[in-house]
């Protein structure tokens, strides 16, 4: 809507206008039925079940949602989105919050979460390809010793199996990728 | 006493719009769209003597994508494009201490949030005169 | 013959080495050319799509443009990269300022993109019914009786494409219709839709964790003998990560994960060496035996 008198938008429709180019239908159809929440794989690790953050959206409750792990804690399999009576993309939803964290800073500095995505996105801009081994250092801050351990005996083994390569693998025309990537975003250092 | 100008804001973060809505209203008749559909919209109903866009809306980096949009449209391409944005700041977490591109961006100026309102003021004044005297001159 | 254009993903150059082995020798034996995508890059993963949608679909775009220069429609053995792919593909199509501005940036690298080229998985590719008669008439008994547990993953059906009817994404067939086409016995396996956790392995272990140990006792409490998978990510973690829910729960599985091309090339007469088994963590000993039973009895 354009407005001309000065109004604050509601936070619902602020996570709507992320949204604006997406297919699903308002978060206002929300019925509270519970149907994203109960086809939810991943539900019990979530601080709020994926209706009650669709609620806390719609009270304009918008400190929790953002201090909510709910959205870095869904795993994109759109079981909910699939089950939605009235229409609505709750995974859509949760990534639309995932921008808006990363955006307005508002993420928890101690989430392996939206620190995984970064070292995911700034490798696939230095080679093209995603390369396993390296997203591991985000893991041993939540996996502790033990943990740490584990993890490097399971990766001997995939390596004595040809599984794991030691050298990252990269694209020929690396650099032409990252004059595509500062097309869309256009900060100085991405090409 | 000539007419009010119309400034459209298009811009996603409704506490910062609120600020420089107040600034610009001082001067001129301002509109906002909080998103670039909603900006487009706006832009093909009514015209417009200025335009001030945000780049991070939406999917991404929409900002960037609207401002080609209106320099290729054969009428909107006359009307002065102000880019105001925390581009830098928003995608810190990925590029930190990255400047933002000009280059990149087909637009009149750009300048980053936060914005000084008697800067924000003289540029708008500036940039609409400018126009007017490119309309002129044809 | 058929052909396509064959788009790996990162995974498959790695940890699924095997899946991208297997795919191409049962290709092979099916008649199918495989041309992979000139230089293709990363599909942007879900991470991209954290930090911004439209740098998630500069990448795809990319993969697309090349393919469709090659003049082929793309398969894609990683449920993930298939859906980006695809996802992609209907947005360019739909959303001509979308496709202007993805072509502007292709520019950078030559490109163009007309939107003339369609994704599939690549068991979509497996499993039209012309290839399904050849798998019938050409499968040997190896697989017969084997118990296996048709495991699909999400993104293979959801988002659901258009033109799907709920009942095809909620209840596929043609994963265990593929089985038994190559003389295999599917089980009914009621979790064959959900989650295996994904990229949570790494973000949220507890929650992958409980994810694949539920995986695996729903396919032990069905029966089966095998899981067999149609993407990387879900064969990594149900197979790598099996001896951490092993820990975790104190239990003792010892479920062997294949991917379903490595299956269907033992039913096609391919050795198991060529298609890549033998490299597991959690060793597929039934499937070994049965393997080697068929190549005794073929030599004698």
């Amino acid at each position: 809507m354009v407005t001309t008198t000065a109004r604050t938008l509601s936070f619902r429709e602020e996570v709507e206008n992320l949204l604006h180019a997406e297919e699903g239908a308002s978060l206002v159809r929300c019925i509270q039925c519970a149907t994203c929440s109960a086809v939810c794989p991943v539900v019990e690790f979530m601080d709020h079940t994926p209706r009650m953050l669709i609620g806390l959206i719609n009270a304009g409750m918008k400190d929790e949602v953002m201090a909510s792990n709910t959205f870095w804690t869904c795993a994109s399999c759109y079981a909910c989105t699939e089950k939605c009576p009235e229409g609505i993309r709750p995974a859509d939803v949760m990534y639309a919050l995932t921008r808006y964290s990363l955006w307005r800073d508002t993420f928890n500095r101690d989430w392996v979460a939206p620190e995984f995505s970064r070292r995911f996105t700034k490798t696939i801009l230095r080679t093209g390809k995603s390369y396993e081994p390296g997203y591991a250092p985000a893991f041993i801050f939540e996996g502790g010793f033990s943990g740490m351990v584990r993890e490097m005996q399971m990766g001997l083994k995939l390596l004595t199996k040809g599984r794991m390569p030691l050298i990252p693998s990269r694209i020929k025309r690396i650099h032409n990728l990252r004059a595509m990537v500062a097309r869309v975003m256009p900060l100085d250092g991405i090409e | 006493m000539s007419e009010r100008k119309k400034v459209l804001i298009v811009d996603d973060d409704p506490d910062f719009v609120e600020g420089i809505k107040a600034i610009l209203d001082t001067t001129y008749d301002t509109e906002v769209a909080y998103n670039p559909k909603e900006g487009w919209d706006a832009l093909k109903s009514g015209r417009f003597d200025l335009l001030c866009l945000d780049i991070m809306m939406g999917r991404g980096a929409e900002g960037v994508m609207m401002a080609r949009k209106i320099r290729k449209d054969p009428v909107l391409r006359e009307m002065p494009v102000l880019i105001i944005t925390s581009l830098r700041e928003q995608i810190a977490f990925l590029f930190p201490g990255q400047a933002v591109h000009p280059g990149f961006v087909p637009v009149d100026e750009l300048v980053e949030k936060p914005v000084d309102p008697d800067m924000l003021l003289k540029k708008a004044a500036a940039m609409i005169a400018a126009a007017e005297a490119r309309r002129a001159a044809k | 013959m058929s052909r396509y254009a064959y788009y790996p993903g990162c995974s498959l150059e790695t940890m699924a080495a095997t899946y991208h082995v297997s795919s191409m020798e049962v290709a092979h034996k099916l008649g199918m050319e495989l041309e992979e995508i000139e230089d293709w890059n990363c599909c942007g993963a879900t991470a991209y799509s954290h930090v911004d949608e439209l740098l998630a679909t500069v990448l795809c775009a990319r993969n697309l443009a090349i393919a469709e220069k090659q003049g082929l429609d793309i398969v894609a053995p990683c449920n993930a990269c298939y859906k980006n792919l695809w996802t992609t593909n209907a947005a360019l199509k739909r959303d001509p300022d979308l496709a202007e501005h993805m072509n502007y940036a292709l520019e950078a690298d030559d490109l163009h993109y007309d939107g003339g080229i369609e994704v599939s998985h690549i068991m979509d590719a497996f499993s039209t019914p012309e290839i399904l008669e050849v798998i019938r008439q050409k499968a040997n008994d190896r697989l017969k009786g084997l118990k296996v547990a048709p495991y699909y993953g999400c993104q293979i059906v959801r988002p659901r494409r258009p033109g799907l009817e709920l009942s095809q994404v909620d209840n596929p067939q043609y994963f265990e219709e593929l089985l038994r086409a190559a003389g295999a016995d599917p089980v009914p396996y009621p979790y064959k839709l959900r989650c295996c956790g994904a990229a949570l392995m790494v973000t949220n272990r507890r929650a992958a964790v409980q994810m694949v140990r539920d995986l695996l006792q729903n396919a032990v409490d069905s029966g089966a003998e095998v899981i067999a998978t149609a993407c990387p990510l879900c064969q990594t973690n149900l197979e790598c990560y099996q001896a951490e829910v092993n820990h975790a729960y104190d239990a003792d599985y010892a479920m062997p994960i294949l991917y379903f091309t490595q299956l269907l090339g033992v039913a096609l007469g391919v050795g198991v060496k060529r298609l890549g088994i033998g490299k597991e963590l959690v060793s597929p000993d039934i499937v070994l035996k049965r393997a080697k039973a068929g190549a005794s009895s073929a030599s004698s």
